[in-house]
């Protein structure tokens, strides 16, 4: 569903690209893990596919759409769900609130529907009294979980997040990456996992690891 | 409208910082409704010193015309002959056509002479530094003077002198239109008890022109006058030996030829605004070469000048606190957006449209105000009361002090909230109020629903500038530098 082709980007020296002509497709159903040192670009090709930036040379596809027609704002709001390392969520809002104001920016389905995003919570462990109280009185485990229900509220067919256990502990890591795993399989998203870590990595369906300005599949 | 939600948690979750933007978008307003009252108060004494100061035209021999007909003729005699300048005394038949213009509120005919006392022993002033009482300028018509002078008048209450009570009537009554025709008389006070007379008493007084008649006057009322008279001059009798009568009476004295003419006639008008118009208009009724039409709105105009100065201050002070207010609002925004750039970025990050950010932010702020506007609203009649009472006695001590070089005999107009009492002005003028209260000088400070509606107006206003200003931060926010590090 999503294609990048002769995708390249560069900070400031068009002669040192981080990456360039990089060519992917990202499918339904699946997971990938992107691999990386730390500064060799895996944040900044994220922010690509996120639509929070613009690439520099080639083109990013959706559905053979090239994001530019469809518009980032638009993208971001009905195509795309992105999980943060630092979970950003509205701090003065409850759980339950934080994932009614997502629902309700991107036009999502169940919009409104308070009991649905009750149950959304729930299924990640956030019980009813946790979905009420400010968010910031959460554990940061706790708090990643609310991040992910947020992208399973929304609509959006592809998910990206960028090292989203990097805060977080073994247990709390696995069972982030095993609802990872459901987003893809379960509810038939595209799942896009960026991370330094390889035991992450290796539970996703798919892994590319960025080195030397390319992505090279990893067996 | 998700933002609106979003807005009233925030508002809501952020109590502390919410009660500090109230209290300082408070104290702003309170300024503005500061100012906008005061200037509505001053607009409204405005309006009501239209009503209540005094404003007269006066219709007298043209002094001037007489004067240039004096040298001219003195120019074409020869010099052994003194010239003499001839002053015409007004016809009544021309006051009467004047009466009838419109804003004409009321007529008061004075015409003015002396006689010798005769059954009576006039006031003598010891020092000699006796004066007239500043009544109407009369033309002395004879060489000779009497020790009695005559006022005669239309009514006592439309003078000058007991219109603003630096003369009264203590017993008895006063001259009125009635009188016309009749040797009634109101005397002085001090003559009263010299001679022993009182109301109901009947005296007697010789003519000094014509035949020199010995003309019998009957007492209605006694009046006492006020000490303090200003110009003093050696030549003048004791203001005691003024007696009030009815001008018929007056014209009488001075002989056949002087029936239905007056000294002079003063109109008031009851819209001072409109006394230039009245004089224009009179102007055509009357022969300009012979007599002139002359104006004294200087009460109102003083009124006028000093609720102009309150008004231009207040609205200075709702222009100044209106555009402090906005940049101090604007920057208190700024920081806040740069406290909130997470917030702005996550939104963002999930496609919400940048306007929708701003109007977030713009709703937070207008939850701020509302609160402001009733709170300003609740203290806005204080400030203003102070702010109010200080600015009216201080310019009302700066046209005091102006309007006392002039060299104005009577008190200057006092301003005030439900007086704006007007003294009187120069000689011969009359004014229609009775006191000039000194200790009235509050405006009258009442908020008004309209006033809070300019308030809501001005708060808007501040809003959605100090938003707009703030803007540029939402706008060239990016996500991806926000959320990503
Ligand atoms: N806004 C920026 N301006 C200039 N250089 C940047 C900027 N953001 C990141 N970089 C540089 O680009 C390289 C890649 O950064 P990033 O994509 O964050 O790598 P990763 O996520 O793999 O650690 C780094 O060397 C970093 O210093
Ligand atoms: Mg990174």
């Amino acid at each position: 569903m999503l294609k990048t082709e002769g995708l390249g980007y560069w900070y400031q020296d068009k002669s040192e690209p981080l990456f360039q002509d990089i060519n992917l497709t990202f499918e339904v159903g699946q997971s990938y893990a992107i691999l990386g040192h730390s500064g060799t670009g895996k944040t900044t090709f994220l922010s690509l596919i996120a639509g929070l930036d613009k690439p520099k040379a080639g083109d990013i596809l959706l559905d053979d759409r090239s994001l530019k027609k469809i518009g980032l704002t638009t993208y971001r709001r009905h195509d795309v769900s992105i999980v943060f390392q630092a979970y950003n969520l509205f701090t003065y809002m409850s759980p339950l609130n934080n994932l009614l104001t997502a629902m309700a920016i991107t036009d999502a389905e169940h919009a409104g529907d308070k009991h649905f995003a009750l149950r959304t919570l729930n299924d990640l462990g956030i019980n009813e009294d946790l979905a009420t109280r400010n968010v910031q009185h959460l554990s940061g485990g706790q708090q990643q979980r609310v991040a992910i229900a947020r992208t399973m509220a929304c609509d959006a067919q592809l998910v990206v997040a960028d090292e989203p256990t990097g805060n977080l502990d073994e247990d709390n890591t696995k069972e982030v990456i095993a609802q990872f795993q459901k987003i893809a399989h379960d509810r038939q998203k595209c799942v896009i996992i960026v991370t330094h870590e390889p035991d992450v990595a290796a539970q996703c369906d798919h892994q590319y690891r960025l080195e030397n300005k390319q992505f090279t599949q990893l067996a | 409208m998700n933002f609106f939600k979003r807005a009233w948690l925030n508002v809501w979750a952020k109590k502390g910082r919410s009660v500090l933007l109230i209290l300082v978008s408070s104290a702003i307003l309170m300024f503005v409704l500061a100012g906008l009252l005061i200037r509505s108060a001053a607009v409204k004494a405005t309006d009501q010193a239209k009503a209540d100061v005094g404003a007269t035209v006066t219709l007298s021999a043209n002094r001037q015309a007489a004067f240039k007909k004096m040298q001219s003729s003195s120019s074409s005699t020869s010099k052994s002959s003194r010239p003499k300048m001839t002053l015409t005394p007004v016809k009544l038949s021309d006051a009467t056509k004047i009466s009838k213009l419109s804003n004409v509120k009321s007529t008061n005919v004075t015409s003015s002479t002396t006689v010798n006392a005769k059954s009576y022993d006039v006031v003598s002033t010891s020092t000699g530094m006796g004066s007239s009482n500043g009544g109407p300028g009369g033309m002395k018509s004879s060489a000779s003077t009497g020790d009695t002078q005559i006022d005669g008048v239309t009514a006592t209450s439309l003078t000058t002198a007991f219109s603003n009570s630096q003369s009264k009537i203590t017993k008895g009554r006063g001259i009125t239109a009635a009188d016309k025709n009749t040797h009634n008389v109101v005397i002085e006070n001090d003559l009263a008890s010299q001679n022993d007379l009182t109301v109901g008493d009947t005296i007697t007084v010789k003519e000094i022109a014509g035949d020199k008649a010995k003309v019998k006057l009957k007492v209605v009322g006694i009046y006492k006058a006020s000490s303090t008279s200003t110009s003093a001059s050696p030549m003048s009798a004791d203001p005691a030996n003024t007696m009030y009568t009815s001008y018929t009476l007056a014209n009488t004295f001075k002989g056949s030829k002087y029936a239905n003419t007056a000294d002079s006639v003063t109109f008031n008008i009851s819209n001072p605004a409109k006394v230039s118009s009245v004089k224009k208009a009179g102007k055509q009724l009357i022969n300009t070469s012979k007599y002139a039409l002359s104006t004294d709105d200087a009460s109102y105009q003083t009124v006028k000048a000093s609720m102009a100065n309150v008004k231009s201050f207040a609205n200075k002070i709702v222009w100044l606190v209106a555009i402090a207010g906005t940049i101090i609002l604007a920057l208190i925004v700024i920081l806040m957006i740069r406290e909130r750039r997470f917030e702005i970025g996550v939104l963002l990050s999930l496609g919400e449209a940048r306007w929708k950010i701003m109007a977030q932010f713009f709703t937070e702020m207008l939850m701020v105000i509302v609160v402001a506007v009733a709170i300003a609203g609740a203290g806005g009649k204080f400030v203003g009361d102070q702010l109010g009472s200080q600015l009216v006695s201080q310019s009302t001590t700066t046209q005091t002090t102006a309007t006392s070089s002039t060299g104005q005999p009577g008190g200057s107009g006092q301003p005030g909230g439900n007086g704006t009492r007007g003294g009187a002005g120069g000689p011969g003028s009359t004014t229609s109020t009775t006191s000039a209260k000194a200790a009235d000088t509050d405006l009258d400070i009442n908020v008004s629903a309209v006033d809070l509606a300019e308030l809501g107006g001005f708060g808007l206003a501040i809003t959605f500038l100090s938003i707009m200003i703030a803007s540029g931060g939402i706008l060239r926010l990016e996500p991806k530098k926000v959320l990503i590090s």
